[in-house]
């Protein structure tokens, strides 16, 4: 069984004329083991969807499933619960409480567990050794670079050995060495198979991944198959084209379009699994509709 | 074990802003520095006065003008009035004498007041207080003379005076001006005696500081004053301790005859002149405590209001903190405890105050400031409740903060 089962969920912020769609009618399933890369431009809904998904938020249509349990009608505290037991969030700045050491922070999520102290720090010691930070331990988060930082924030998300990890941006705020080390760090829990939700801007990241999930508008517009170690072609046009032709982003009908038709003309492989070309147009029935 | 979490975590925050902190819980400190200081200073004038009154002995029966207490037909008393004061009220010549005619009691010593200032040919002394007297004085006050003796009964008028401790250093600046003379009203009276320190003078209880007193004979104070003199208390003992009641009551019709039927004057025993004293300064306690206690009040606003400063402040970290799974319970126990403890620990530091205080009043004041255990508990207990009230409005706000927005948030 899938472990993320999202079924048109829908997710609207405003009333009246005000309301935004932040995500529309989106059906996503997620399995085991998976490396997500969900790529989009700004306000697509991936932050949306990667809060949904991280129990942070409800829908406001739809039903989510996670882990064969029916999430749209959990109480809030329930789903702070299941959070802390079965997720891990890693935030594009790390998030780190900047009064509690390195160690403090990793066993942070513990604490909401009523483990005992020795037991938090003992369990959160052992957890920067396996990333390699053992030796951070003590520092307060202002007195690691920032690649460090994320590694303790990938550490804290690693603590209650969650079923997923949702990195949002992770290396938002990075240079490329460090951006390279925690995305190895990701890949590498992969492997141990966890199951990784990454937000991204950047499709040399997608590399890593296993799926790709392209958004706009709140919507779904492809949910590509990749082989990890492989940038899908995808990913690489949508990429260089948004930031060649402002024209195509002014026209409103973007580079991604281009770049779907043009990929399966000339390629008609089977690694683009599902083309939503239909959804795509409905929003802007929706719109004409208002 | 969850409490001990929210204990250690109320340690991190409060140490991580030290300054801050100490100043939020300055309302919650002065507050309950005042409190105890009060009530304790309340408590020793009230010990100071029972010791003073145990040691004039059980069986001394007080009798005063105006009708302070309401006794039932057993002679209980049922109502006490402690703020009726004497007005004016006083005993006349024929009160006294009418006293004089119970046969159950020897000595009755009336205390008569002499308006006046008290004089020597080079010093005067504003604070004496002259008191026109017999020779049972010694014996109703159970004190003894230091130096020389009492006037006798047969020598009242006398140009006599014996004189407390105090008046010695002040009017004479020695500790025995024996034969030396003092002017009263351009009468002379030559000091004959010095009481004996009186045990536990307070300037609490004026009225009964007998080191400021200059004790003359009754009826040369009754012609200094021009012929009648004012009595304002009478002091006797019963001869057979085994039947105060009945005394007491012998007395009390007594003066119901002499006055006219008018049952405006007060007949006490001496655990009722206690109970009187203490209960005059339990009202007087606990209305300046009561006043003490708003700044308990204000301090508790000064921690609701940094408090929810700086719940505004850490929206990021209760945004990641919920991200990790704290549940919004988590979260409201987080800052609850935080306001809680800041407050306690003011409450502690309020009593360390109070007692530096007390010490210092020991030191430079007759007051004997005494704290009590139930004190220091019921103000750090007040200290706690205050935290627990003023702590609630923040850490719901803290507790119902949105995870995502909380999480966006940027000082």
């Amino acid at each position: 069984m899938s472990l993320i089962d999202l079924s048109e969920v829908s997710k609207l912020y405003g009333f009246g004329d005000a309301t935004t769609i932040a995500l529309d009618e989106v059906s996503l399933t997620i399995n085991k083991g998976e490396f997500v890369a969900v790529m989009g431009p700004s306000g697509s809904g991936k932050s949306t969807l990667m809060h949904m998904i991280g129990l942070l938020d409800r829908p406001t249509h739809g039903t989510y499933t996670f882990n064969g349990r029916l999430i749209s009608h959990m109480s809030v505290a329930r789903r702070a619960r299941l959070r802390r037991d079965t997720l891990g969030f890693v935030f594009q700045s790390s998030n780190l409480i900047p009064r509690l050491n390195v160690l403090e922070n990793v066993a942070l999520p513990l604490a909401y567990k009523g483990m005992t102290q020795t037991r938090r720090l003992k369990q959160a010691s052992a957890v920067l050794e396996q990333i390699g930070l053992a030796d951070r331990e003590y520092f307060m988060p202002k007195q690691l670079s920032g690649g460090q930082t994320q590694r303790v924030a990938i550490a804290r998300a690693l603590v209650n050995n969650p079923d997923v990890i949702i990195a949002d941006e992770p290396t938002g705020n990075l240079d490329s060495a460090s951006s390279l080390l925690v995305m190895e760090l990701l890949s590498d829990l992969h492997k141990m198979g966890h199951t990784i939700l990454l937000v991204t801007h950047n499709p040399e990241l997608t590399r890593y991944s296993s799926r790709v999930v392209f958004m706009r508008d709140g919507l779904i517009i492809a949910d590509e198959q990749t082989q990890v170690g492989r940038i899908p072609a995808l990913a690489r046009k949508l990429y260089f084209m948004q930031r060649k032709t402002v024209d195509d982003d002014l026209a409103g009908v973007s580079a991604l379009m281009k770049a779907l038709s043009s990929d399966a003309a000339q390629n008609k492989s089977k690694k683009v699994k599902k083309i939503k070309t239909k959804s795509f147009k409905r929003p802007r029935k929706k719109r004409v509709a208002k | 074990m969850f409490s001990g979490t929210y204990l250690k975590l109320a340690r991190a925050a409060i140490r991580s802003n030290k300054w801050r902190s100490l100043l939020t819980m300055f309302g919650v400190v002065i507050g309950v520095a005042s409190v105890v200081t009060i009530v304790s200073i309340g408590e020793g004038v009230k010990h100071q006065v029972s010791e003073q009154i145990k040691q004039r002995g059980d069986d001394l029966i007080t009798i005063l003008p105006g009708g302070r207490i309401k006794r039932d037909h057993n002679g209980q008393i049922t109502n006490f009035n402690p703020l009726d004061v004497q007005g004016g009220v006083s005993f006349s010549e024929a009160d006294y004498k009418a006293v004089l005619q119970i046969p159950s009691v020897k000595p009755v010593v009336p205390f008569g007041r002499v308006v006046g200032l008290a004089k020597t040919a080079s010093n005067e002394y504003e604070g004496a207080e002259i008191i026109a007297a017999t020779e049972g004085v010694p014996l109703v006050l159970n004190q003894k003379l230091a130096y020389g003796s009492f006037f006798a009964d047969n020598e009242l008028k006398a140009n006599s005076a014996v004189i407390g401790q105090r008046v010695a250093e002040r009017l004479f600046g020695e500790n025995v001006p024996l034969g030396k003379s003092l002017i009263i009203r351009d009468r002379e009276f030559i000091v004959r005696g010095i009481f004996d320190k009186f045990s536990n003078g307070s300037a609490f209880v004026a009225s009964a500081d007998y080191d400021n007193a200059i004790f003359i004979p009754y009826k040369a104070g009754q012609e200094t004053m021009g012929g009648t003199i004012q009595i304002y208390q009478i002091l006797t003992r019963p001869t057979d301790a085994q039947h105060m009641d009945d005394t007491v009551a012998a007395l009390a019709q007594a003066l119901k005859t002499a006055r006219a039927g008018q049952e405006d004057f007060t007949v006490l025993k001496q655990d009722e002149n206690l109970a009187l004293a203490n209960n005059f300064l339990n009202v007087l306690t606990s209305m300046i405590s009561a006043v003490a206690a708003i700044s308990l009040v204000v301090g508790g606003i000064g921690i609701m209001n940094i408090m929810l400063v700086s719940v505004t402040e850490r929206t990021k970290e209760i945004g990641i903190r919920k991200a990790v799974g704290a549940t919004n319970r988590q979260i409201l126990y987080q800052f609850l405890t935080e306001a809680t403890v800041i407050s306690l620990l003011g409450g502690i530091l309020g009593v360390i105050i109070a007692l530096l205080a007390n010490f210092l009043l020991r030191i430079f004041t007759d007051l004997r400031p005494v704290v009590t255990w139930p004190i220091v508990i019921v103000a750090c207990g007040i200290a706690l409740i205050v935290g627990l009230f003023f702590g609630v409005a923040p850490a719901l706000k803290a507790a119902r903060k949105d995870p995502i927005d909380a999480l966006r948030y940027e000082q």
